[in-house]
């Protein structure tokens, strides 16, 4: 839209004044007057006075310029100073859609379902109770010792527990044990479908070995508070094999999962499936 | 300017439905934030001393309730708006009346205060250095009244150039910016008066 | 003929008197007299934000020949260039006087040049104001300057202030400062916040009420959007300090006993209430850098500011959170440890918007096509400076860490690199980038190299020592030391980067005199460094009313849309 008074930048005008607020000494004097007021308290109650008489003096003459009209004065246009017209850079721009040929797309660009998610880790995590499970064979004689430390981490009597209660069968500890585990290991295995598109090359080394020993390395430093009874017995060996073997049979199963695409390129409505494409089904720009 | 074959068109801007808000209401808001903090700090001295004064006159010995000068101030807030609606519909004379009362009420609440430090000072021996009360009780009593002075002298300026014939319903929006500072020294002394004469007692 | 209104009073009767026809255009030249009257009379945002410019460069070469002598002192131990109560004097003006005279008035200066420009308009709101801001902020600082002469006279310096630029209690007391230094240290610094809060004012109703059509608050430019949350920390964080200053003068002049220990008052008060100004004021001084640094580094980076709202967002939370932290200046005053939990929780929460921001800039040049220009040189040095200053202040953020090192080197260390290698570092990139449009030539590029490396290696020489003195015990605020603490390495390398940035300021001086003085300095022409903000619209230097017509807008680059009419950024904002 453009007129004389508007118009886009650099635009010269056809007027020739424009309306400015006027100039003033005022606000000068009224400043000087009120810092002798201050000075006033340092120095001798003369000064101050001096310096009522000034501001107010001041004062007046800035009210003056501002009521009843603020004053003006229209300043001509200044035929030096005019701008120089906006130079167009010529060039032409092809311009891609978000997500067509990963253009700020967004990663991970294609996703692991959630089932492969859970279903990994509850693999993973079978494979982890046996692992667990022939350490307690082996090294305990019984399958039930790592069980019930396990359990110790929600049962308190665990802590008192003797080494042969601790060989025996617990019917608590057992179903605690048992669904902490389960839903431990589903939810690790959520966590980590939802990441594993994330992790740099060799995906399977950095989230199937390499975070098994971070998050074991984390629970060394907190076992003491968590799970004491676990504490004062781990074989810190057998519990990083079996972290491992959660971490690596997991992640196979989650990455042999079919990966869905985010079709990036594509409104909501289509992703969602509200809308469908004018091919009939959801299909991704060249 | 040239267009290009590919140029687009921007979606149209009118200028004149470009709405902003006003400068001068932005301003005295701006101004009555800034107060507010000023007299947050000096409240919040107060609020820090209740009770630690090292020795007496004491605020339960000696505050009484101000009742008259804070209807006073009170009501004078109610009277400023009904001069403001006289204004707005143009009634001068009915504005120039409302305007002196609410100047009245302001001076006799500053009155009232006096009248309460004279009975302070001189009948209690309770000055700003007497004790931690004193200091608090002067310092915020008084940074309130000082507030009230410039808006006393604000108004009585109003109305002195209303009475000499000045064209006041064209300021009728540095008016309302008055009225608005004025209502904001009404609201600081309910503050006030809480904290001292109810709280700190 | 017509003339457009200014400013826009709708609802007050239309008086449409044309008072005035200015008699000269502006590119005239003017007699002495005429510019001192020109001067002393004009309410123009341009002609102000020059003056407060200058004025602060003024008072920053001062303050830091107060610095050099205090290095000068502190070179050598056992040093006896000066005496210690001179030496008291120094590093109260000295902070004093970079705080409020050259920090505060650069910021206002930077602001009131430019946000009328950047936003399209033709002024700022209040240009009375305005010019009332300046006047009571340069008198201000003649009072506190006063001091010198004042009281005792020239024989031992006057009356100037000793008590330490944050004015601790007791010490101020009556009983205890018995001259007048605190006073005039009071009064200046009273007189020069009257002019803030006044800036501050003008700066928002101007940014609320002036934007030009189009020009919604997403579509502002960062400075602008940076100085609005400035001017709101400028409004509620300044009054606490002229409350505290109040209640001093009480306290000196009428017996009150806010801070007199003697009769039940607590100095841990004004404390409190003078970091609640004095920690948010660091934010207050900073946010114009960040701003300054979020319109060079885009321009030279070639690439749009990255995360904007992210930016705008991080600047309003740094300024809600700084109002929490005061308390962190106090850790070793002997709070109760909630309290002190509680400060330290919030310092280290001020560090993460922090981030955000230094991560957003960095993530700005990443991918761009970089020009190492002078402005964007002191840009980058400012990146690594400011890392380590908001390192080293989280560290003394963790309260048992402070309580080894409150009151040392470390600290001072520590806040001149935020201060000096942040905000002074920052402003120079200003100066660099926005003296073109001021002046209409450009500054000499290589003598702008010499200046910043100059000022690099010899701020840096400066101050990283500085950490390690604090960690070896030396104290803040002593005017000489003993031999056998280790600290006479430190210090002397300390002292020897204070030749270094004095070379570094005289040659950025010298480049400024010389641009303007020669006539065959480079032009600028109108657009020197292919930007995109509206400023970069108008003739070097502007004409008096900015614009001949009011721009509209359509995107946060309105340059940019003008300039690629086939890819405009409305397309995607």
């Amino acid at each position: 839209m453009h007129s004389e008074t508007y118009g886009d930048a650099a635009e010269r005008t056809n007027l020739e004044h424009i309306h400015l607020p006027a100039p003033t000494y005022w606000p000068f004097v009224f400043s000087f007057g009120l810092m002798l007021i201050f000075a006033g308290l340092a120095t001798h109650w003369i000064v101050g006075v001096t310096g009522l008489v000034i501001a107010a003096r001041g004062a007046f003459g800035w009210w003056r310029t501002v009521i009843p009209i603020e004053l003006h004065e229209d300043v001509p246009i200044d035929l030096l100073r005019r701008p120089a017209p906006i130079s167009i850079e010529g060039r032409s721009v092809i311009r891609l859609k978000l997500g067509e040929a990963d253009h700020r797309a967004r990663i991970p660009v294609e996703v692991h379902p959630y089932t492969a998610g859970i279903w990994g880790g509850l693999i993973g995590g079978i494979v982890m109770a046996g692992l667990a499970c022939l350490y307690g064979l082996i090294a305990q004689h019984s399958i039930w010792w790592p069980v019930n430390l396990l359990a110790g981490v929600v049962l308190p009597s665990i802590g008192n527990a003797s080494d042969d209660q601790l060989r025996a069968f617990n019917g608590l500890a057992f179903f605690v044990a048992l669904g902490g585990h389960v839903v431990m290991s589903a939810l690790v295995g959520l966590v980590y479908s939802v990441m594993l598109p994330m992790f740099p090359k060799y995906a399977p080394f950095w989230a199937g070995v390499m975070m098994p020993l971070l998050w074991s390395a984390f629970i060394a430093t907190s076992l003491s508070i968590v799970n004491p009874a676990l504490n004062s017995r781990i074989n810190w060996y057998a519990f990083v094999a079996c972290q491992l073997g959660f971490g690596v049979v997991g992640g196979y199963v989650i990455a042999r999962s079919t990966r869905i695409h985010t079709y990036q390129s594509l409104g909501f409505a289509q992703r969602a499936g509200l809308e469908v494409t004018p091919g009939g089904h959801r299909q991704e720009k060249p | 300017m040239a267009s290009v074959s590919s140029a687009l068109v921007p979606p149209v801007i009118d200028p004149a439905q470009w709405k902003l808000p006003d400068r001068g209401i932005i301003g005295i808001a701006c101004l009555i934030i800034t107060e507010s903090a000023l007299f947050s700090i000096f409240v919040v001295g107060y609020i820090f001393y209740i009770g630690k004064s090292l020795n007496g006159p004491y605020p339960k010995d000696v505050l009484h309730f101000p009742v008259l000068g804070t209807i006073a101030l009170l009501s004078s807030s109610v009277t400023i708006v009904i001069a403001e609606r006289a204004l707005e519909h143009g009634r001068r004379a009915l504005f120039q009346l409302w305007w002196i009362v609410t100047i009245l009420l302001g001076a006799f609440f500053l009155g009232s205060t006096a009248m309460e430090w004279h009975q302070l000072i001189v009948n209690e021996h309770l000055t700003i250095s007497t004790n931690l009360f004193g200091t608090t009780f002067y310092s915020l009593v008084g940074l309130h009244a000082s507030h009230v002075i410039v808006g006393l002298l604000f108004l009585l300026l109003v109305g002195a150039v209303t009475l000499f014939g000045f064209p006041i319903e064209t300021q009728k929006r540095r008016v309302m910016f008055l009225s608005w500072y004025w209502h904001f020294v009404d609201v600081v002394w309910i503050i006030v008066f809480t904290v001292v004469y109810i709280v700190g007692r | 003929m017509g003339s457009t209104d200014y400013p826009l009073d709708r609802q007050d009767a239309h008086q449409d008197v044309h008072q005035a026809i200015r008699p000269y255009v502006h590119s005239d030249k003017l007699s002495f007299s005429d510019a001192l009257y020109v001067i002393v009379t004009t309410v123009d945002h341009k002609k102000l934000g020059l003056m407060y410019i200058v004025a602060s460069l003024i008072f920053l070469v001062i303050a830091g020949l107060m610095a050099s002598v205090m290095r000068l002192q502190l070179a050598f131990p056992n040093g006896h260039v000066v005496s210690p109560a001179t030496f008291n004097r120094l590093f109260t003006m000295h902070g004093t006087t970079m705080v409020f005279l050259v920090g505060m008035p650069l910021l206002a200066g930077f602001a009131n040049y430019l946000i009328p420009l950047m936003i399209g308009a033709r002024d700022m709101a209040f240009p009375r104001l305005n010019a009332f801001g300046f006047w009571i902020f340069l008198f201000g600082g003649f009072l506190l300057y006063f001091s010198y002469v004042g009281g005792g006279g020239l024989q031992g310096a006057g009356s100037a202030p000793d008590v330490g630029w944050f004015a601790y209690s007791p010490l101020t007391e009556r009983a205890f400062s018995r001259g007048l230094s605190t006073d005039y240290w009071t009064l200046g610094v009273l007189c020069s916040g009257i002019g803030s809060l006044a800036s501050a004012l003008n700066v928002i109703a101007t940014v609320a009420s002036m934007r030009c059509p189009g020009m919604t608050l997403s579509r502002m430019p960062m400075f602008v959007w940076l100085m609005l949350v400035d001017s709101w920390l400028i409004l509620i964080a300044l009054p606490p300090l002229s409350a505290a200053q109040i209640m001093l003068m009480l306290d000196r002049y009428l017996g009150a006993h806010f801070f007199d220990t003697q009769n039940g008052g607590s100095a841990i008060l004004w404390q409190h209430f003078f970091w609640i100004f004095g920690h948010p004021e660091v934010y207050i001084l900073i946010f114009p850098a960040f701003g300054i640094l979020s319109e060079v580094i885009p321009i030279f980076s070639r690439k749009p500011i990255f995360g904007r709202p992210a930016m705008v967002a991080a600047a309003v939370a740094i300024g809600f959170i700084s109002l929490s932290v005061w308390a962190h200046h106090m850790f070793a005053v002997g709070l109760d440890s909630a309290s002190n939990i509680f400060f330290a929780a919030a310092t280290m929460m001020v560090g993460v918007p922090t981030g955000i921001k230094i991560f957003n800039w960095l993530a700005t040049m990443y991918g761009g096509k970089l020009i190492f220009r002078t402005p964007m040189l002191f840009c980058i040095a400012f990146l690594f400076q400011f890392l380590i200053a908001g390192l080293t202040g989280i560290m003394l953020g963790v309260t048992p860490f402070d309580w080894q090192l409150h009151d040392s080197y470390f600290v001072v260390a520590h806040f001149h690199f935020t201060l000096v290698g942040g905000f002074v570092f920052a402003i120079f990139a200003g100066m660099y980038y926005w003296f073109p449009k001021a002046s209409g030539r450009m500054l000499s590029e290589t003598l702008g190299k010499w200046h910043f490396w100059l000022m690099t290696v010899g701020f840096n020489l400066t101050f990283i020592p500085l950490h390690f003195v604090g960690m070896m015990g030396m104290p803040r605020r002593i005017y000489t030391y003993p031999y056998g603490r280790g600290w006479e390495l430190w210090n002397f390398v300390a002292s020897v980067g204070v030749v270094l940035q004095l070379a570094a300021v005289a040659i950025f001086v010298w480049n400024i005199l010389q641009s303007l003085g020669r006539s065959d300095s480079e032009r600028s022409g109108d657009d020197p460094w292919n930007a995109w903000t509206l400023e970069w619209a108008t003739h070097s230097p502007p004409p008096e009313y900015n614009f001949e017509k009011i721009p509209v807008v359509y995107s946060s680059r309105p340059l940019w849309d003008l300039k690629h009419p086939e890819d405009p950024d409305w397309e995607f904002e």
